[in-house]
């Protein structure tokens, strides 16, 4: 439904807004590595802006710490619609290794609707590439949840697919 | 003078004051004092004795000896000594003399302690709260033993942070992320006349979350050289290098030759890693695009050589208690050395069109000045102190790893701007290049991790540092039960260095302010883990020249 | 200045494009890559030793009943960092090169799930022997009943409720 939505509203070029909310740095130096030459975002019109009023898609980086919730919901609002949420990195998917600190609120999806999700630590500039374009329709998702159960009856204990999604 | 006598020299001068006092390995000393005479010990060590401050740092004893431990740690660079100077403070008193008046660079580092542990510093300049969130309630101090790792009192609405008086006559610009950017949070307010700034007010410590509380109740010894390398994603190699050369030293684990090789050489490659990136985000800064794709171009290569050798492009991962986790494999040295030796021609060459360049010396020359003075009294470190002139370089100071039997320069310049801390990261860059080849040619065989077959100790302490990119790194252990330490203390370098910044800023014009921030390679994220705080990236973008228009074009809000 | 100038601008010019194919042409990890951790349910005995180690703290362990233990991972917050793989004792965990693993769905698709059956073992932890020990099993009996996901009972409100 987004993917459809994402290529009739950004049928061109996606200009993003950047925000670390507590990162380490880490995914924010991988995300302005996919802007220089070895990668090079702005092949797909991908474009980094000064400004959310600017931007169509926002980059979260890093677990939301407390201090910042205020000013992300602030953020948040200052993105005009339609707007795409990306969640960079394991700790903006899921809060990562400090998720259950005093001073951490979890992961981005806690505070924002969350669209995308590039886990990684920190992803791969080839994984963000990965990413957008899986947001933009050009590639699919490869990652599914995985149930295995060894059963008693095979003493071998073969693994079943019990379900898959 | 050694640590034996500088000891010896504490005990004749204070006497009775002296509690106890120990020495361990050659280059550690450790007094306890009491309270009383702590602001004449600490002036005594800096002033009479020329020892830098490194931090400070607090801990809950109230189980073990009904007491709050607070420690103020020194470093003598002549004499290659750390000195920690540790008071107990009753547990149903919790306060202790400041010693920012004597010592000013201990004026973060206090006020963290009465947000982590409750111990107010009596006579303190400046008691705002730092690292806390704005909202957390009053009487609740995370680094306490009987406060949850997980507590998340509920939000409150409508606080704001309190802040410095603007001098009279001077408007205020706001940079930072209340409105409307949020990028690498950190919020700056510079005091303006005109286009003169005339002084500055930071509050940062968006991107503190609680390592150093983790580390001490829920991690165990092995883990947390995962999460010190999160400190600083750029950097963080540094975090867990000194996180494992404390506990070692704590332990009494010797680790084997080839590890301390191997882990000299990562520090070199990302110190590399590091310097490039700088290099390249500070042009940014400055309009100069052109250099920032060439030296992230140049840098790619390392980042894949990176990735052969750890098995990530960052974040190594590479270090556990006694040793590393993968070997350098022969066959990839000559890899190694292709890889570095085409990135020193380049940045060669790039360093040789810096000078002819008048657009960019504009920038850089005469901008930014941070005396020696002001340098050495807010303990500046690393590449910033040495633009200032202050010799200070861990790696020959206190050598650790392999840095004994390497052949390391101190560069150094002493004209104190904005250039001098891009000469000297040049200049540290091709250095680190030789560095390496001469690491890559000693390099010993041998196993890469120390045999561990006891569990640690508890009780024991051991201090390290390490230099990094941005400067020194400083990790303070005391070894505890149930697998962890008792007390884990970091210092990240831009913690030192950012209380520089208002002193730096005053008398600039506006217009150099994201330059002069950015010289500092500040990086948010260590400063504020519980300190994180080196700027990188997002920082940059946090001062573009756009966002201070936004901010300048609407002065009614502040 | 002119000089200077022209030495930039030859260095900028030498390289030539350096831009890859990616995403278009794969662009492979290099051979010792950590990415995706696979868990090989035929071979893993459900010793918990995975669990002790992982710095993210995101193995958990539950027994179900007195036969079948339940190893749940949450890799949502995965550092690949590799430490399961490296103390795991019967090397049930590979960390493989897959690292392709953006989603719409982050916290569902990258839960992974496997139940052990645990007939000759009662949860003795015995099967797994230490590395050092640095590594031991900090929590006996291994139990995790609730499983704890990053900002489940956060005080915070989501911003699609206010
Ligand atoms: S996901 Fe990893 S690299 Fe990214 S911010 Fe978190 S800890 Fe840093
Ligand atoms: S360490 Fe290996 S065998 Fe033990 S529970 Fe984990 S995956 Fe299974
Ligand atoms: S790779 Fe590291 S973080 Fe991920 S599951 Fe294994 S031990 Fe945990």
């Amino acid at each position: 439904m987004f993917k459809e939505l994402c290529q009739k509203s950004f049928p061109k070029s996606l200009w993003v807004y950047h925000c670390n909310v507590g990162a380490c740095n880490g995914c924010d130096i991988e995300v302005i590595d996919v802007l220089t030459p070895y990668y090079d975002a702005e092949r797909f019109g991908i474009k980094l802006v000064g400004s959310p009023r600017h931007a169509d898609v926002l980059l979260v980086c890093g677990p939301v710490t407390r201090q910042v919730v205020p000013a992300l919901k602030r953020l948040y609002d200052a993105v005009p619609a339609p707007k795409l949420v990306i969640a960079i990195g394991s700790c903006a998917v899921g809060g990562g290794i400090w998720f259950d600190s005093y001073n951490v609120v979890g992961g981005a999806d806690t505070i924002l609707p969350v669209d995308y999700y590039i886990p990684g630590c920190p992803p791969r500039p080839e994984a963000i590439l990965h990413g957008v374009a899986v947001a933009l329709g050009l590639a699919e998702k490869e990652i599914e949840s995985v149930h295995l159960k060894q059963l008693p009856d095979r003493p071998e204990s073969v693994p079943v697919e019990v379900e898959s999604s | 003078m050694n640590a034996q006598q500088l000891g010896q020299n504490i005990e004749d001068r204070f006497g009775p004051d002296v509690i106890d006092w120990n020495v361990l390995g050659p280059d550690q000393l450790y007094v306890t004092i009491t309270p009383e005479s702590l602001v004449e010990v600490a002036e005594y060590l800096y002033q009479d004795q020329g020892c830098r401050y490194v931090i400070n740092g607090g801990t809950d004893r109230r189980q073990q000896r009904d007491a709050f431990l607070i420690t103020h740690f020194f470093a003598q660079d002549e004499e290659k000594i750390y000195i920690a100077v540790h008071t107990e403070v009753e547990a149903d008193d919790p306060q202790v003399d400041s010693i920012t008046p004597v010592v000013p660079a201990a004026n973060w580092s206090e006020r963290e302690t009465r947000d982590m542990v409750g111990v107010v510093a009596v006579g303190h300049p400046d008691p705002r709260r730092l690292v806390l969130a704005d909202d957390w309630p009053e009487d609740l101090y995370p680094l306490r033993t009987d406060v949850a790792h997980d507590i998340k009192p509920p939000p409150a609405e409508g606080v704001a942070p309190e802040r410095l008086e603007p001098p009279e006559g001077a408007s205020v610009v706001p940079i930072g992320p209340f409105f409307p950017v949020l990028e690498e949070p950190a919020y700056f307010r510079v005091f303006v006349e005109g286009e003169m700034v005339v002084g500055a007010d930071y509050r940062g410590f968006y991107n503190h979350r609680g390592i150093e509380k983790l580390g001490c109740s829920v991690l165990t010894y092995n883990q947390i050289p995962f999460i010190a390398e999160r400190i600083c994603g750029i950097c963080g190699y540094v975090h867990s290098c000194s996180y494992c050369q404390t506990v070692e030293r704590a332990a009494g684990i010797e680790i084997p030759e080839r590890a301390e090789y191997i882990r000299t050489i990562v520090l070199e490659l990302e110190r590399v890693q590091s310097h490039l990136l700088w290099l390249g985000i500070a042009a940014h800064i400055i309009g100069f695009d052109t250099v920032l794709m060439q030296t992230w171009r140049m840098r790619e290569p390392l980042m894949w050589l990176c990735e052969r050798i750890t098995g990530n492009r960052k974040s190594y991962g590479m270090n556990l208690v006694g040793g590393v986790r993968r070997d350098i494999k022969p066959e990839i040295y000559d890899d190694i050395r292709s890889v570095i030796d085409k990135i020193g021609a380049e940045w060669q060459e790039l360093a040789g069109a810096i000078p002819g360049d008048s657009t960019l010396m504009a920038r850089v020359r005469g901008t930014g000045i941070l005396t020696t003075e002001t340098a050495r009294g807010l303990g500046a470190a690393g590449p910033t102190a040495r633009g200032s002139g202050l010799a200070i370089d861990v790696r020959v100071d206190h050598p650790y790893a392999a840095y004994d039997r390497l052949e390391v320069t101190k560069c150094v310049h002493d004209s104190c701007d904005n250039l001098a801390r891009v000469l000297v990261r040049v200049e540290e860059t091709l250095d680190a290049i030789k560095i390496l080849h001469q690491a890559l040619d000693d390099m010993p065989d041998g196993p890469i991790m120390a045999e561990i077959d006891e569990e640690l100790p508890a009780g024991r302490q051991a201090m390290s540092a390490v230099e990094a990119p941005r400067g020194e790194v400083f990790h303070w252990v005391l070894t505890g039960t149930e697998n962890r330490p008792e007390r884990w203390r970091v210092r990240a370098p831009t913690y030192a260095n950012l209380q520089n910044v208002p002193p730096m800023l005053a008398g600039n014009a506006l217009a150099d302010v994201p330059i002069s921030i950015g010289s500092y390679d500040p990086c948010f994220s260590c400063t504020e883990r519980m300190e994180v705080v080196d700027v990188n990236s997002g920082q940059v973008r946090v001062y573009t020249e756009e966002e201070f228009r936004a901010e300048y074009d609407q002065p009614g809000d502040e | 200045m002119i000089a200077s100038k022209l030495k930039e601008a030859i260095l900028s010019l030498r390289p030539g494009r350096v831009t890859l194919k990616y995403p278009f042409a794969p662009h492979d990890p290099e051979e010792d890559f950590r990415g995706y951790p696979e868990l090989d349910a035929d071979k893993c005995i459900g010793c918990g030793g995975c669990a002790a180690v992982c710095p993210a703290r995101l193995i958990m362990i539950q027994d179900i009943d007195q036969n079948t233990r339940r190893i749940m991972r949450l890799l949502e917050r995965c550092i690949f960092c590799g430490r399961c793989a490296d103390v795991c004792p019967e090397d049930a965990i590979t960390m493989t090169k897959r690292f392709e693993l953006s989603t719409d769905s982050g916290r569902e698709d990258m839960v992974a799930e496997c139940e052990v059956f645990m007939a000759t073992c009662q949860r003795c932890g015995r099967c797994y022997e230490p590395p050092t020990p640095l590594d031991k099993i900090m929590e006996p009996g291994l139990r995790h009943d609730e499983i704890k996901r990053g900002g489940q009972d956060s005080p915070y409100k989501h911003i699609s409720s206010e």
